[in-house]
């Protein structure tokens, strides 16, 4: 069961994105009892099909119901999909979610390769010390996180609006009313609670890139600029990619930070997002058929999102050899 | 040791260091006692109290659980649904009694008349054998109502009564040339409209450097649409006869002479626009941001606390127009409980007028026990932060005079979308009349599908 | 070797390590910023600008937090730790042994079956939580550390990872010619494969640890008693009526997040060279 693309006399892109590590079968280990593999599988499967997948797939049931837990289950068709592609708050939610998942990955993944091209030398004093440095934030409760980050970013007396109001003529900003403020306030968290472990990431890729590379590019008369345009990231490219997608597929259901600035979203649900749309349908307004519609519809939405960013990365760095 | 091992012992040594200090924090096993499980939200059980109740009653031991307010709705939804839980009592606010009183949902609350209480708490002052029926005459009908689901089933009883007073700052009026003590100052505004003139000349008399740390008259204009929603008949529903009632969020009088008085408001500038409980309000109080706040009683105790060096510069005058209200809780007991009786013992003791009282002095929670509000003890009790007010009369004088509303069942999503509503007014993004449109749009949607 | 002092241009300019700095700072800044919340009073973090140093009443807080009613806050510190450590090596085990067959196992079906556990990534999980709880209560799992537990022993990320890691370090050659020695499968796994994923199952295990100890929303639905709260639940409980309390909040933050730095002191260098190992082919 192949899954490829049909090649127009170009090498065969495999469709599925975790099959880039593989470029070749498993010849080699064809010795081993490839029937194990059915036990090796089977705790994980079976406790995963009963408490991740069957909850699931009962959600994905409801989809066509009209249920309200303690009222009535009507069933409704097509009806709550119907009516989400025309209720304005899903596409408000779309933008929202793209506009944060935007903010807080691009810039966190530059922020990252630029870091790890800096750790990556080896006459950097205090190695371990930074890279400890860097995962820090990522062990604090969400929850603390969000408070503070709430008074860093207060409107009138904030510490970034404090600064802000020491340049002459500008005005505070309102980082929870603006959309794109509070846009930039959400993906701030995110960036900061994730820019250090990609960072590592990074880091450990550079770092298998073979020192010949790099001496053959200077003695060739390589500035350090363009040692790393022509040797280190198109070695990154595979990781790149991977950090991409597990970005992507975490950033377009961020929940958390948006829901602790403000559980409906903001008042003109300016930072709503897809996930805390569905939560809030299902357990503000018992609209468990439609919160589950709406929850396909974010699966489709980050399928499609990781396939085409899967393709472009592919694109991208295929130029780059 | 190679480093698997190494990893081992350590994992092992985390895992018994845990166990260990897992069996010592356990609490220890005491008498046989009755677990009494309360789900709540804040400090509706006031932690004084159940210490209070364990000592009379040993055999008995609270559990309070905290939520917020919305998971705790949450909760409280799904272990009805499953028909079990450990709690004993629930807590639920009177913008959610709508929901709970409506279709088949009173079915997951005990009626209470049917309850009585037992002899256990006779010395304490609360008399054997009374159930929901006996206990309505202390309190205010339509506070009561709250608490009665459409079948006439008793589901909760009140506790505290958020009322409505204006806390203005004595110091601050001083500057603006403004009267300061709280009968002349009561009679500043006898309408909205003349709030909201007494708010306008007190921006115009600001200076250009106060306007631009973004001082204002009262600390969130939008505060004034839920005031004047309170002082009317009628919200959102309409009483039809029907448990669900007539929905007229549509056509409501009511709601439209709040929503454009809260305009006005927010157009002439009056508000500083300070969300309440946000750290920029906190610091706000701090600075004189803000001269006048709608202050529920239990918001004075918050104001104490927030802002100590204010003290005594603060007064308490009556609401423009008179009689208001902002929150207020039920106590109910789900069909499930397995302690019932114990549970509604302490209900009734705690929600004694005796009780009520205390709380109110220590924690300036209002009571709803109206058998109160001709007691001396709660009409000269007196508060100094608020410049000696006599906070009880006050608010005792503005909750006499609310008149029972019907709460439907999406009361407190149709609430808050209209705050929304005036929110994206108040920041400028949307004129009124599209937001006011936006707001009706958004309610039709909840009804849709 | 002849010690030289390294070329002008292989010194590392100042302005890295001044970018290095600010990273530190803006990372352990919010950390700092809770123990000063939580060591003021009230007034003090509302007047503006706000007091950047620490004030004296930490320890008054920290008892606060300790002793507050209905919050078990020892209890609820090794209710986690249980969880957290119960999940990570439940994690690592299954997604070790199910990652291995994914990755150098060859059998019918294998693809479908990988292709589905990604695609489950992609579901987001506040979808399945109310038919979870409904389960959990068929299951009389409601308000037991199981209820916790036992979802959370695999996930499809685990397996994932592990086939990645699996699939990069170990070399087909050598299971090959294990296979030719005898060795049977579950020896090739034990013997070979295990060792060889040492630091990256540790980074599983203490990632999976770490999502535990975060997670907040599932657990604040399925725990109901105070004793069976987890960190994050019982932090709810530190919140009064109407409004805030920010000294007690952060103060209960800052303790529930201490015990992780302590750990994180010790295991920190474990963590960093294993998330860095994992990613050599990520």
């Amino acid at each position: 069961m192949s899954l490829t693309k049909e090649g127009k006399g170009r090498r065969k892109a495999p469709l599925t994105p975790w099959k880039k590590q593989q470029r070749k079968p498993i010849p080699g280990v064809a010795s081993l009892n490839g029937r194990w593999g059915y036990p090796a599988i089977a705790p994980f499967f079976i406790i995963f099909l009963i408490f991740g997948v069957a909850p699931v797939v009962y959600s994905v049931y409801i989809a066509f119901f009209k249920w309200d837990p303690l009222g009535t289950s009507e069933f409704n068709g097509l009806n709550n999909f119907i009516f989400l592609l025309q209720d304005s708050d899903f596409w408000l939610a779309i933008r929202n979610t793209f506009s944060i998942w935007a903010l807080s990955t691009f810039p966190q993944m530059l922020m990252a390769i630029s870091l790890a091209a800096i750790l990556r030398n080896k006459r950097l004093k205090g190695k371990s010390f930074w890279r400890t440095i860097f995962l820090v934030p990522n062990i604090t409760s969400i929850i603390a996180i969000t408070i503070v980050f709430q008074q860093l970013f207060g409107r009138d007396y904030g510490i970034i609006n404090s600064l802000i109001g020491l340049i002459p003529g500008a005005e505070h900003i309102d980082f929870i009313e603006g959309v794109i403020p509070s846009h930039v306030q959400i993906a701030a968290m995110i960036t900061w609670r994730w820019v250090g472990y990609n960072t590592l990431i990074f880091l450990a890729s550079m770092l298998a890139i073979p020192d010949e590379l790099y001496e053959s590019a200077s003695c060739d008369g390589a500035t350090k600029w363009q040692q790393f345009r022509y040797v280190t990231l198109p070695s990154l490219r595979n990781t790149i990619t991977f950090v991409l997608i597990v970005g992507t597929i975490g950033g377009l259901q961020v929940f958390a930070e948006p829901q602790q600035l403000g559980a409906d979203g903001g008042s003109s649900k300016q930072f709503l997002t897809l996930t805390l749309f569905l939560y809030n349908q299902a357990f503000l307004n018992n609209k468990y058929g439609y919160a589950a519609a709406i929850g396909i519809a974010i699966t489709v939405i980050v399928l499609i999102i990781s396939t085409i960013n899967f393709f472009i990365t592919r694109k991208m760095s295929g130029e780059g050899k | 040791m190679n480093k698997l091992a190494k990893s081992k012992v350590f994992l092992i040594a985390l895992l018994g260091a845990s166990v260990t200090a897992g069996l010592m924090a356990a609490p220890a096993k005491a008498v046989e006692t009755t677990n009494l499980t309360i789900w709540t939200f804040g400090e509706v059980i006031q932690p004084g109290l159940q210490r209070e109740y364990q000592k009379l009653h040993p055999e008995i031991k609270i559990i309070p659980i905290k939520n917020d307010v919305d998971p705790l709705h949450q909760k409280t939804t799904l272990s009805c649904q499953t028909k079990s839980g450990p709690a004993d009592i629930i807590a639920f606010e009177v913008p959610y009694s709508g929901y709970w009183r409506t279709g088949n949902r009173p079915a997951c609350f005990q009626d209470l008349r049917q309850m009585k209480t037992s002899a256990s708490n006779v010395a304490a002052g609360v008399a054997e054998g009374l159930s929901a029926t006996d206990i309505k005459k202390n309190y205010l009908p339509w506070r009561w109502e709250q608490g009665v689901a459409f079948n006439d089933s008793v589901i909760g009883i009140p506790t505290d009564v958020g009322g409505l007073q204006v806390a203005y700052r004595t110091d601050l009026f001083k500057k603006a040339g403004l009267p300061t003590d709280r009968a002349a100052v009561s009679k500043l505004w006898p309408t909205w409209e003349k709030f909201i003139e007494v708010g306008k000349g007190y921006v115009s008399k600001l200076t250009p450097a106060e306007k631009k740390s973004n001082k204002g008259f009262i600390d969130d204009a939008g505060t004034i649409y839920a005031a004047i929603m309170n002082q009317g008949t009628t919200k959102y529903y309409q009483p039809d006869g029907t448990d669900a009632g007539k929905l007229v969020y549509k056509t409501n009088p009511q709601i439209k002479k709040a929503w454009d008085t809260t305009v006005s408001a927010l157009n002439a500038g009056i508000g500083a626009r300070l969300g309440q409980f946000t750290s920029d309000w906190n610091i706000g109080m701090n600075k004189g941001a803000m001269a006048t706040i709608l202050a529920p009683a239990w918001m004075l105790d918050y104001i104490k606390k927030q802002a100590p060096d204010t003290k005594g510069k603060w007064d308490i005058a009556d609401l423009p127009v008179g009689g208001g209200n902002q929150g207020g809780t039920e106590l109910a007991i789900p069909t499930y409980s397995k302690n019932k009786q114990a549970a509604y013992d302490f209900l009734t003791w705690y929600l004694a007028p005796e009780q009520q009282l205390k709380v109110f002095k220590t924690y300036g929670l209002f009571p709803s026990t109206s058998v109160l509000y001709d007691d001396a003890a709660l009409l000269e009790y007196k508060d100094e932060f608020f410049n000696n007010a006599p906070v009880g009369q006050i608010y005792t004088k503005g909750v006499l005079k609310l008149k029972p509303i019907f709460e439907g069942e999406l009361q407190r999503k149709i609430d808050s979308t209209f705050g929304a509503g005036l929110g994206r007014v108040a920041s400028k993004k949307m004129p009124s009349e599209k937001s006011y449109a936006t707001v009706i749009s958004d309610i039709d949607k909840l009804f849709k599908n | 070797m002849i010690k030289r002092r390294a070329p002008k241009w292989q010194r590392t300019p100042k302005r890295h390590y001044f970018a290095l700095g600010v990273i530190t700072f803006l990372s352990i800044f919010p950390f700092y910023w809770m123990f000063v919340v939580a060591s003021n009073t009230d007034e003090e973090i509302s007047k503006s600008p706000p007091s950047l140093v620490p004030g004296p009443r930490f320890l008054e807080v920290a008892h606060k937090v300790l002793t507050a009613d209905g919050v078990y806050f020892v209890k609820a510190l090794t209710n986690t730790f249980i969880v957290g450590i119960a999940i990570a090596v439940a994690q690592v085990i299954f997604s070790a042994i199910a990652g291995f067959a994914f990755a150098k196992l060859d059998f019918k079906g294998r693809r479908f079956a990988i292709l589905f556990v990604v695609a489950t990534m992609m579901l987001p999980s506040q979808l399945g939580i109310v038919p979870l709880f409904i389960m959990a209560g068929k299951l009389h799992l409601v308000n037991t550390l199981y209820a916790l537990i036992v979802p959370a022993l695999v996930t499809a990320f685990g397996v994932f990872w592990m086939r990645q890691i699996i699939d990069a370090q170990i070399p087909n050659e050598i299971l090959e010619a294990a296979s030719i020695d005898g060795a049977s499968v579950p020896r090739v796994f034990w013997n070979i494969v295990l060792p060889s994923i040492r630091q990256s199952s540790f980074v599983l295990g203490l990632f999976a640890f770490l999502a535990a100890w975060n997670d907040y929303l599932w657990p604040t639905i399925v725990l109901q008693s105070p004793e069976k709260f987890t960190l994050q639940v019982a932090l709810t409980q530190l919140k009064p009526l109407y409004g805030l309390d920010y000294a007690l909040q952060m103060g209960g933050a800052f303790l529930a997040t201490a015990p992780l730095l302590i750990l994180f002191i010790f295991v920190g260098r474990r963590l960093v060279s294993g998330v860095m190992d994992g990613a050599v082919k990520g």
